[in-house]
């Protein structure tokens, strides 16, 4: 395997655990988040304030879990007291702040960001199979949630949450399970990235790639975990393919977004549905 | 006068904000869209004075061209994307429209050139006034001057005119309105139309202030205007306008004072944060248009 | 918020379809067989917000590379330029780094890119042996990142500092406002500059920063007028240096502006209009200087590009020059021989004038260059000449 596609595979496997997990808070439970890269950022700046100072990986993983969570809950919190219009751009708001505040620390690096973050130790292989075990662990997770009692609560708060208390759903308690639970996948997904690059700038975590993630989800299919998995490394790959067309990255990208959610607004899991839904019928 | 300086800047600024944010209120007030593209227009308008300005050697015609091309491209929007999306998750439209910008920020750059495009001949740019030790631009007046006609236009329009009362009512009472025989279709080409007009000229005159329309142009009010919105009660022009100036008179100063921990599109958040969590139902809480 | 049943549709299907021919036609394409000439590596930002630069960058790279295989290339070998997008991001960089080594085969980098991707390349490269030279990437980290890293452009804090011994000297100015760009060059040459200042009896009246996004400085301009300092010294690219010197000269300003690098360019005289007047720009590379080369370049580069060459770009074709003289003088592609034989530069003649070599830690050593805008136009206004006041840190 050459150094390109290890780098490759390890940042598909990242952003599988980010869209999977944006998927749990967006899809399951309904509650949309524009600010997924502030979680991802605060698991990668604990973890990497973490290596410098124990270079410990477990440490550092659970570091920065606890921090995407922390934040995450805050959130959580808001998202209770604001309507759903407002909380899109509550998630945006958190999401500029988040680089806004990172930025003036200088004890995080500020601008410089933080480089030289002490190795895993286990070589850029080593990892990507780290990287890949988190990643097949979060879908196993999702399609667990998803099929648990939980994901049922996720989804009746999502789609009716007047209905969901009638039938006895604490609607807020759910909502920060939700936000508490994707967040700290997006916090474990920011050590791995850390890890990945042992070099961090904030500029990693703006508005744009939670942009992307949403992308991934609403591409995929919201709520559908390989619908979103599909996506996330359709997208991630997309971009390496087309490299040749340097020039139109970002034309080619934002065309590709509008396209498919203007003929195919169900994602991916929406087409393969009806696929099957036609086969029956003929 | 040091205070009065920045309170110019920021007053000057958030009418700039009004004239760019009335549009995407109206759309969220008329169709519970997140209108991101509204960067965009305002980006195109830009794009459209400053070339046909200097196309033309006139300042008159460049905005004339800016306020004929945007609202086109604001209808083809609503028609092309919006319309087929309206049975969907308010998101769904939503990051079609955040994918609309990053394509169109990048054909900007494209078509148009990395470096950007400057005014030929254009003395406006750099022609200041003093008042008792404050300097005021001429950009900075027009701003205000435009804004001020701009939303006494808009309330004459919708108080006073057939269409216009029959727009206002759409976007608070549709149902009703459309009892009454006013076509709920012609109000939302109409809503995009004047919107875009107005990002437009907003564009325009941010061109001039700058004296430079790059890819980037619409950056920084895209994601900021939504906080604005947002702020202002989504839907109420007259929130928005008043959400528009505080934010531009908070940028102002909290530049300075709160500039070394916190930059300045943080600063727009945070205030936006800060007031949902008092206040969840926003600035304003008034729905009419 | 409801879950609305997905609508069916056929047009969708197409859609995927369309999608997925289209990637896997792309792909067919990328893998297009690779030619035995000598490769060089190109990492430069052509989309987002750095493609400024990066289009100067790729434009003077590719001059460069015509140039020397229209003189008959190197060691007999004609030079061919692999070249990648890194958006001036880290994980692009690293993406790019392992794809020019792995796919590639590449043993020669030029990164003509910022610092964040010239330090997240650096440390790649250095591990698989190969040669990179940083064009204008401005961080430290660049270069520690080991022996087969190179850079042609001043560091920051180096910058700053002979910035502060221009002014205080110089100029003769004593009491300073300085305005920071928020990114790692801005912040860096800026902290250069405060702390070489005391030493030129400059006092630093105020501080302020603004982001790469901002063109306008409403509030900076308004703190700056009530500082009342001797100068003004801000750091920025030129998209943001024109708006900020134009709205600084409206308030009323009159006070000398000195300007960092990367406001070398026509286009901040463009924008900034008649307010540029005046302006000193430090590390601003000498248009006028008698050399054949340069003014070929300058020609050429204007006619292809249609518009004229800035500080960027000169750079990035002296860094192919460069590259191609050390393989030249190694008489090999080896990248060991390479290293060792860039290493060993004595007074190559870059675009921008003569540089002395590089110090242990492969940092150029040469005078910098100061011009000041006059009737529109770049002319010299003197040499910070004295090599130690701005020395780069050594190994």
């Amino acid at each position: 395997m050459s150094a390109y596609t290890i780098s490759i595979v390890s940042i598909i496997g990242i952003n599988v655990i980010l869209a999977v997990s944006l998927n749990m808070i967006s899809g399951f439970c309904g509650q949309i988040s524009l600010g997924h890269g502030a979680f991802f950022g605060a698991g990668a700046y604990a973890a990497a304030l973490a290596m410098f100072a124990t270079a410990n990986v477990p440490l550092a993983v659970v570091a920065g879990v606890i921090a995407g969570s922390l934040l995450g809950i805050i959130v959580g919190f808001a998202s209770l007291r604001v309507r759903s219009d407002f909380l899109a751009v509550t998630t945006i708001g958190i999401n500029f702040l988040f680089v806004g505040f990172v930025r003036k620390q200088s004890w995080l690096g500020g601008e410089m960001g933080i480089s030289g973050i002490p190795p895993t130790g286990l070589g850029a292989a080593g990892n990507m199979v780290m990287i890949l075990l988190m990643a097949c662990a979060t879908v196993a997770l999702s399609l667990y949630v998803s099929r648990s009692w939980m994901g049922f609560a996720f989804r009746a708060v999502g789609e009716d949450e007047q209905a969901a208390t009638t039938l006895g759903i604490g609607a807020g308690a759910y909502k920060l399970a939700a936000f508490g639970i994707g967040t700290a996948l997006a916090g474990l997904a920011g050590a791995l990235y850390t890890f990945f690059t042992q070099f961090i700038t904030v500029d990693a975590f703006d508005f744009i790639f939670s942009v992307m993630l949403m992308a991934m989800v609403v591409i995929g299919g919201i709520g559908s975990t390989w619908g979103v998995v599909t996506a996330a490394v359709g997208l991630t790959l997309l971009p390496e393919a087309i490299r040749f067309v340097n020039d139109y990255r970002l034309l080619v990208f934002g065309g590709m977004l509008v396209l498919v959610i203007r003929l195919a607004p169900g994602g991916l899991a929406g087409l393969t549905r009806n696929l099957f839904d036609r086969v029956r019928q003929a | 006068m040091y205070y009065i300086d920045l309170a110019v800047t920021g007053i000057s600024f958030g009418c700039m904000y009004a004239m760019m944010s009335v549009g995407l209120t109206l759309v969220y007030g008329l169709l519970r869209i997140l209108h991101v593209a509204h960067a965009a227009v305002f980006a195109l308008g830009a794009y459209a004075t400053v070339l046909a300005a200097n196309a033309t050697g006139s300042l008159a015609l460049g905005f004339l061209a800016a306020i004929i091309v945007t609202p086109l491209f604001g209808m083809a929007i609503y028609r092309l994307l919006y319309e087929p999306l309206l049975g969907y998750r308010p998101d769904v439209p939503m990051i079609a429209s955040v994918g609309l910008l990053v394509l169109m920020q990048d054909a900007f750059r494209v078509v148009f050139g990395e470096q950007g495009v400057t005014f030929r001949r254009n003395a406006f740019s750099f022609t200041t006034f003093d008042f008792y030790g404050v300097t005021v631009s001429a950009v900075q007046i027009a701003l205000v001057v435009t804004a001020a006609i701009v939303f006494l236009g808009l309330h004459l329009f919708t108080t006073r005119t057939r269409i216009g009362v029959g727009w206002r009512a759409t976007v608070s009472k549709p149902r009703i309105a459309a009892s009454f025989g006013v076509d709920p279709i012609k109000v939302r080409y109409l809503n995009f139309a004047i919107g875009s007009a107005l990002a437009a000229i907003a564009g325009g005159l941010v061109a001039l202030l700058n004296n430079l329309v790059d890819p980037a142009i619409g950056f920084v009010v895209s994601y900021k205007a939504l906080a604005i919105i947002v702020l202002g009660g989504l839907g109420s022009v007259r929130g928005t306008l008043i959400a528009s100036l505080v934010l531009g008179l908070v940028e102002a100063y909290g530049t300075i004072f709160i500039g070394a921990w916190l930059d300045r599109d943080a600063i727009a958040f945070l205030a936006l944060i800060i007031l949902l969590m008092i206040r969840p139902q926003g600035f304003a809480g008034a729905r009419a248009a | 918020m409801l879950r609305q049943r997905f609508k069916s549709s056929a047009s969708g299907a197409k859609a995927l379809l369309g999608f997925a021919s289209a990637v896997v036609l792309l792909g067919a394409i990328t893998a297009t067989p690779a030619l035995a000439d000598i490769k060089i590596g190109f990492q430069v930002p052509l989309t987002g917000p750095a493609a400024t630069d990066g289009k100067s960058a790729q434009i003077a790279g590719e001059m460069a590379v015509e140039d020397i295989n229209a003189a008959g290339g190197v060691l007999g070998q004609k030079v061919q330029l692999v070249t990648y997008d890194d958006q001036a991001k880290s994980d692009q960089a690293i993406f790019t780094a392992n794809k020019l080594i792995g796919e590639d085969g590449v043993k020669l980098v030029v990164n003509g890119s910022y610092s964040a991707s010239g330090r997240a390349a650096a440390p790649v490269f250095q591990k698989a042996g190969v040669v990179m030279i940083s064009a204008y990437g401005v961080h430290p980290d660049i270069t520690r990142a080991g022996d087969f890293m190179f850079r042609l452009v001043h560091l920051g804090p180096p910058q700053g500092a002979a910035t502060a011994l221009y002014v205080g000297q110089t100029l003769k100015l004593k009491r300073i406002s300085v305005i920071t760009m928020d990114n790692d060059y801005g912040q860096a040459t800026m902290d250069g500059f405060v702390g070489a200042s005391s030493k030129y009896g400059i006092e630093v009246v105020n501080k302020y920063s603004y982001s790469l996004k901002d063109r306008q400085f409403g509030s900076i301009v308004a703190s700056v007028k009530r500082d009342n300092a001797d100068g003004v010294y801000a750091t920025g690219y030129f998209f943001t240096g024109g708006p900020l010197v134009a709205q600084l000269r409206a308030a009323g300003i009159t006070i000398p502006i000195i300007g960092s690098q990367a406001f070398d360019s026509e286009k901040f005289i463009e924008i900034a209009g008649p307010a540029a007047e005046g302006t000193y720009i430090i590390d601003s590379f000498d248009r006028e200087r008698k050399d054949e080369a340069l003014q070929k370049f300058f020609a050429g580069f204007k006619q292809r590009a249609g518009y004229a060459p800035e500080g960027v770009a000169a750079i990035t074709y002296s860094a192919f020059k460069l590259m191609a003289d050390g393989i030249k003088r190694a008489n090999s592609t080896e990248p060991k021989k390479v290293r060792d034989a860039l290493a060993a530069t004595k007074d190559f003649p870059l675009l921008e004038g003569n540089m002395n070599g590089f110090n242990s830690l492969h940092e150029i050593i040469m005078p910098i260059h100061v011009n000041e805008i006059k009737d529109g136009k770049f002319k010299p206004a003197g040499e910070i000449d004295d090599l130690n006041a701005f020395a780069p840190p050594e190994k």
